[in-house]
């Protein structure tokens, strides 16, 4: 029980006044005002913190535990007197706002020390409004409070000296005046109406029972939404963000908002649920005309501004649609609220800091680390990233929306999520790679820096708590990401202890995961592709000399997404290690030199993906009743829709033909051991969540046949384009990331046929390709890495400096390319069986014929670097690094053991199939299988081409003594001089012949698709923004305007 | 015609010529008062629909008592002194609705004021640097 003469909460309200009066004592300038201001809203706080925490332990009933407190003011029983009410949600939103005020004041005092003593005043009571915004039951006092806060608002921002910020300040006012005429209308009609200005009282007197009353609660609504900034009637509330001193805009985005959210949640109930429908379009309105505005923003403050009338805008819907979301609309509306106002605060505070204020200026936040890291957390809460609060409070209104059959509104959601997702990770792009040289260091003094991170620690607390309440999220498993926590706290450490504890931890995992997984091959497999690659890469790591820093955490966030992924109970669990997976994933692969562009186009395919699944997830959900992973099997609801949105998700990630633009330049540009963590173990992921989709689906319903078919379409054309494309790099890094596009190719085609053959190639394709793609990334990556340049035209010759390295890459390019005797064959054998058993001869053609272009880049690439002459500057080059050549020949012996005995892979993964589909599969006697078309042996056919080599070899050995050597310059150029150096390597432009023939299929066609998608987005942002003329009076039009329009619809619709 | 149809007509009134000068007026001071007037006659109204004709000012001195006594005996019964005045309500909040917007057009001129010290003009569109 909270004792209420300490903590009761109408000392908010009496503390706040009487500080404020006193400060008028006090001279300018003398520290004595700001300690004051500090510790009353500490005190404030620690009203709130009281109460919050009584309701938290003890929970809100009337029986046990902390009941909702009314406090009653002049001795009077409402509704003869104003009286205050203390529940769950006031005092959780007053201790936001009580800390933003706290915390805020800290980071304005030296601005507060320049403004004098007044602006101290000023400051406490806008704290104090706010407060009394929340817990106010009367509907009078409301419009004091709200009018207190704005003057207090218009007050704090005419003490500064800059004409902008007068402006912003002058066209504040006007707006606030406006709404306040409607407001004091809409209080005065209540009144007439129900007698009484009490809330409740109101809401038993039935106001939409008369016609005055509607036109009571139409005034009421609409001045409550024009205070939250409805889109487009809010272009004073982006002049205010933008110009008001930072401190002030980041306690507006924080507390502001969720004040003003909560006048409106208190009065809706007054009215019908017309009004609620309102709001929700508003809200829909808002949010998707504010992000779409912000994408031609380049100001970090103003597109702040966007941001937060967005994220407001989605409040409104949430509120809108409180019928529909019940008993969770308070939990989801905490998350989504929570996520804003900590991110929004650290983020006007951040924008507090630095001088300039163009996007690319946020550039300036690596000199500070933690200002970085602070940025990321809130860019990553705002689109709904775990850990967040955000991430389960999308999860859960998207998942209640689609069981009420709401699908336009979740999809406009979404919508604009992604539209903010595409200019804030922009604009982190930016801050991560944009170059800092010029900028000044940001100005962070410790009572500036202090309230960030604190607003930061608090967004990680907030989404455990938020997650750990959730039902069907209570029993995760937190200990992998305090590990991730414990290696980020140990970053200052070198690279090769980091690199130990990371092994030691991942094979502690392992170890511990093993017991759980066994007998269930599918997952093992996947498992063993995540985590023991996740060794493997990690062993490379220690090539690294230095520090490399953030690199440990967020490679571990990417494993323990992936983790998670297998162990995933549910769909949320699943979708939580999927973008857990993501956002590893993102970090890594933006640290190459030039990764920015590339960085941010694998985000956006990353984020859409992820918002598809989800769609799908809840469509899922919508039809089972739960979230079990079984809820993927026979979906009911929309189920033609809710699989081809989830396995556009996951062929966002498997780089499919259409989403697989941001591949070769992110791949292409990391670096070796990233490259070898991306390619052949990130991949994966999408194929296992391709698996996991399609056993849900299976092949008998009706709807599947056209879903399949596109997407046998997908994967044979992304085995043919990928394996042109990279036939004509010039980089071997970008050769290897478009072959990878094509190696999925075969993956998604042999899944698309559903057959017992298609499945098992998929499968042993992903064990294969893991293997000798992890060969290949670690080995060219690390040639060059030790060359500093990709380019193959710069090498030649390198097999007498690295032996090592050319007969792992000859290893791995005879399995890539599938020819005898290695394990590679078996997988084009089935290929064969399966194309000729499934008669599927289109794309099996196109499949086929990709196969043979495979030849072309392998035999481009081993020949032009490893054959030849070899340069001058190349002459003294080493063997690349150790640590790079142990992975690599571990994988090497797994590739030999699998050719001898491919039966080992094959046979169980056959029998596992065989419980999905019981036709077609492999006999297999020894090393030996037989199909209904043929044999294999791979234990023979290894014997025979060993044999038929080591006679060759023999042969050619003996005629060494004949052989001439062809020296460096024994070379012409037939009179022609070449106009460019490359132009005189052999190996520029090695397949010109074939680019002029088939070239025209490697036109960016799909590239252009997107570019020109984003233009007209950019295009239309740009148009409409032009409503936001800067005139205060333009604004008070679109106000007035505003409420007549929806006037009109609200009758129309009556 | 009573007094309280004619004060919401007049108060309407007012509004609408408020208005008119807050999105029409190019100076900034007409727009203040614009606003101005657009207040007072929301104030007007706010009386309007708390006045009843007939009744007395909500004061409950002896003479108030006095007549609440005689309406009782003229009606057989005892009245309620309720019956006799204006609701004081309206008035308490059209008293704190004065000084609010007191409080507003002040701020507002001060805006005005510095404005003004800043660009030496009174006209809106002078103020548009911020947009989009």
């Amino acid at each position: 029980m909270v004792d209420q003469l300490f903590f009761n909460p109408i000392y908010i309200i009496g503390i706040g006044l009487a500080a404020a009066f006193f400060l008028g004592f006090f001279h300018r300038g003398t520290l004595a005002p700001r300690i004051i201001m500090v510790a009353v809203t500490a005190a404030f706080t620690i009203i709130s913190l009281a109460w919050m925490q009584a309701f938290l332990l003890q929970g809100q009933t009337a029986e046990h535990g902390q009941a909702a407190a009314q406090v009653f003011t002049a001795g009077f029983q409402p509704p003869f007197s104003i009286n205050l009410r203390m529940g769950a949600e006031e005092a959780f939103l007053t201790l936001l706002i009580n800390i933003s005020g706290l915390l805020g004041g800290i980071y304005l005092l030296d601005t507060l020390k320049k403004m004098g003593s007044h602006a101290v005043s000023v400051f406490i009571i806008l704290i104090m409004g706010m407060n009394g915004i929340i817990m106010t039951r009367d509907i009078f006092n409301l419009f004091v409070f709200m009018e207190i806060v704005s003057i207090a608002v218009a007050g704090l921002i005419v003490l500064q000296k800059e004409t902008n910020s007068l402006a912003a300040g002058f066209k504040y006012m006007i707006a606030a005046g406006i709404i306040s005429v409607f407001l004091l209308l809409g209080i005065i009609l209540a009144y007439a109406v129900g007698g009484s200005l009490n809330i409740d009282f109101l809401t038993a007197a039935d106001l939409p029972g008369a016609k005055a009353g509607m036109i009571a609660l139409f005034f009421l609504v609409i001045a409550l939404l024009l205070e939250l900034k409805p889109f487009p009637a809010n272009g004073w509330a982006l002049d205010v963000y933008d110009a008001a001193p930072a401190g002030v805009s980041a306690i507006l985005a924080a507390a502001g908002s969720a004040a003003a959210y909560y006048a409106l949640v208190k009065i809706l109930p007054l009215g019908s649920s017309s009004h609620y429908t309102l709001v929700a379009a508003a809200g829909a309105v808002t949010f998707l005309g504010s992000n779409l505005l912000g994408l031609k923003q380049h100001r970090g403050r103003r597109l702040l501004g966007y941001s937060s009338v967005g994220q407001v805008g989605l409040l409104l819907i949430i509120l809108g649609f409180s019928e529909v979301l019940g008993a969770q609309r308070d939990y989801i509306a905490a998350g989504i609220i929570l996520s804003h106002s900590l991110a929004k605060a650290i983020l006007f505070w951040l924008a507090g800091m630095l001088k300039q204020d163009g996007l690319e200026a946020w550039a300036a936040l690596r000199k500070k680390p933690i200002l970085l890291i602070l940025f990321g957390s809130a860019v990553f809460a705002l689109v709904g990233f775990p850990p967040f609060p955000s991430f389960f409070a999308k999860w859960e209104l998207i998942l209640l929306l689609n069981g009420g059959r709401f699908y336009l509104w979740s999809a406009v959601i979404l919508g604009a999520s992604f539209l903010e997702a595409v200019y804030l990770f922009r604009w982190f792009g930016y801050a991560l790679k944009m170059d800092n040289e010029k900028l000044a260091e940001p100005e962070a003094p410790l009572f500036r820096l202090l309230p960030p991170i604190v607003f930061g620690i608090l967004l990680y607390g907030a989404g455990w708590y938020m997650g750990s309440i959730l039902e069907g999220f209570a029993n995760f498993s937190y200990i992998p990401l305090a590990f991730i926590l414990f290696l980020a706290l140990i970053d200052r450490l070198p690279a090769w202890i980091k690199n130990t504890v990371s092994i030691a931890g991942v094979t502690f995992y392992i170890i511990d995961l093993y017991p759980r997984l066994e007998g269930d091959l599918l997952r093992l497999i996947f498992a063993g592709i995540f985590l023991i690659g996740a060794v493997l890469t990690l062993l490379s790591g220690y090539y690294y000399k230095g520090r490399r820093a953030g690199f440990y955490p967020l490679a571990l966030t990417m494993f323990a997404g992936l983790a998670v992924l297998i162990e995933a109970a549910n769909l949320l669990e699943f979708f939580y290690g999927w973008e857990l997976m993501t956002i590893g994933s993102y970090f890594l692969l933006i640290r190459g030199k030039k990764s920015m562009p590339h960085g941010y186009s694998y985000m956006l395919f990353s984020v859409g993906g992820s918002f598809a699944m989800l769609f799908g997830f809840s469509l899922a959900a919508a039809g089972a009743g739960s979230i079990a992973m079984s809820a993927l099997t026979g979906v009911t609801v929309l189920p033609m829709l809710a699989y081809s949105l989830m396995l556009v998700g996951f062929l966002t990630k498997t780089a499919s033909v259409g989403l697989h633009i941001w591949l070769p330049g992110a791949h292409g540009e990391a670096v070796a051991d990233i490259h070898f963590m991306a390619s052949a173990i990130l991949l994966k992921a999408g194929v296992f969540g391709l698996i996991t989709v399609l056993l849900g689906m299976g092949a008998e319903a009706s709807y599947t046949g056209p879903i399949l078919f596109v997407l046998g379409w997908i994967g044979a054309l992304s085995a043919l384009l990928g394996n042109i494309s990279a036939s004509f790099q010039e980089s071997a890094k970008r050769l290897l990331a478009w072959s990878s596009i094509g190696q999925l190719g075969y993956i998604v085609f042999g899944l698309a046929t559903m057959s017992h053959l298609g499945w098992l190639i998929a499968i042993s394709y992903s064990v294969t390709h893991f293997l000798y793609k992890g060969i290949l990334f670690l080995v060219i990556g690390g040639i060059a890495l030790k060359l500093g340049t990709p380019y193959m035209y710069k090498m030649g010759g390198l097999i007498k400096r690295m032996p090592f390295s050319f007969l792992a890459v000859l290893i791995a390019i005879i399995t890539l390319s599938g020819v005898p005797p290695l394990v590679g064959f078996a997988a084009k054998w089935i290929t064969y069986n399966l194309i000729i058993s499934e008669g599927i001869y289109y794309q099996g053609f196109i499949v086929l014929i990709s196969g043979i272009v495979a030849f072309l880049y392998l035999f481009r690439m081993i020949y032009t670097m490893f054959l030849g002459q070899l340069k001058d500057n190349l002459r003294t080059v080493r063997e690349i690094n150790i640590w790079f050549l142990i992975p690599v020949y571990l994988l090497l012996a797994a590739i030999m053991v699998l050719s001898f005995f491919p039966n080992m892979l094959l046979r169980p993964v056959g029998e596992m199939l065989s419980g999905y589909f019981p036709d077609g599969a492999i006999a297999w006697t020894g090393t030996l299988g037989t199909t209904r078309l043929g044999y294999y042996d791979g234990g023979a056919i290894m014997y025979v081409i060993g044999g038929i080599f080591v006679a060759a070899l023999l042969f050619f050995f003996s005629l060494r003594k004949r052989t001439q050597q062809v020296k460096q310059f024994n070379i012409f150029y037939s009179g022609e001089a070449p106009s460019r150096p490359e132009l005189s390597h052999f190996s520029y432009n090695f397949f010109a012949h074939y680019q002029k023939a088939i070239g025209v299929l490697t036109l960016p066609l799909v590239t252009n698709f997107w570019n020109w998608l984003s233009g007209i987005l950019h295009g239309t942002a740009d148009f409409f923004r032009r409503i936001y003329t800067g005139n205060g009076q333009t604004y008070a039009y679109h106000l007035v305007l505003y409420i007549v329009v929806v006037f009109f619809l609200q009758r129309g619709g009556m | 015609m009573n007094f309280g149809s004619l004060a919401l007509g007049l108060g309407f009134l007012l509004i609408l010529i408020g208005f008119w000068g807050l999105l029409t007026q190019k100076n900034l001071i007409k727009i203040v008062i614009g606003f101005s007037v657009v207040d007072t006659g929301v104030h007007i109204i706010m009386v309007g629909i708390g006045y009843l004709q007939g009744r007395t000012a909500p004061i409950l001195d002896a003479a108030l008592m006095q007549r609440t006594a005689a309406a009782g005996n003229q009606a057989g019964a005892s009245a309620d002194v309720g019956s006799l005045i204006v609701d004081p309500v309206p008035q308490a909040l059209v008293l704190t609705a004065i000084v609010i917007g007191l409080g507003i057009t002040a701020l507002l001129l001060a805006y005005v004021v510095r404005l003004h010290e800043q660009r030496q003009s009174l006209d809106i569109s002078s103020y548009e640097d911020l947009k989009w």
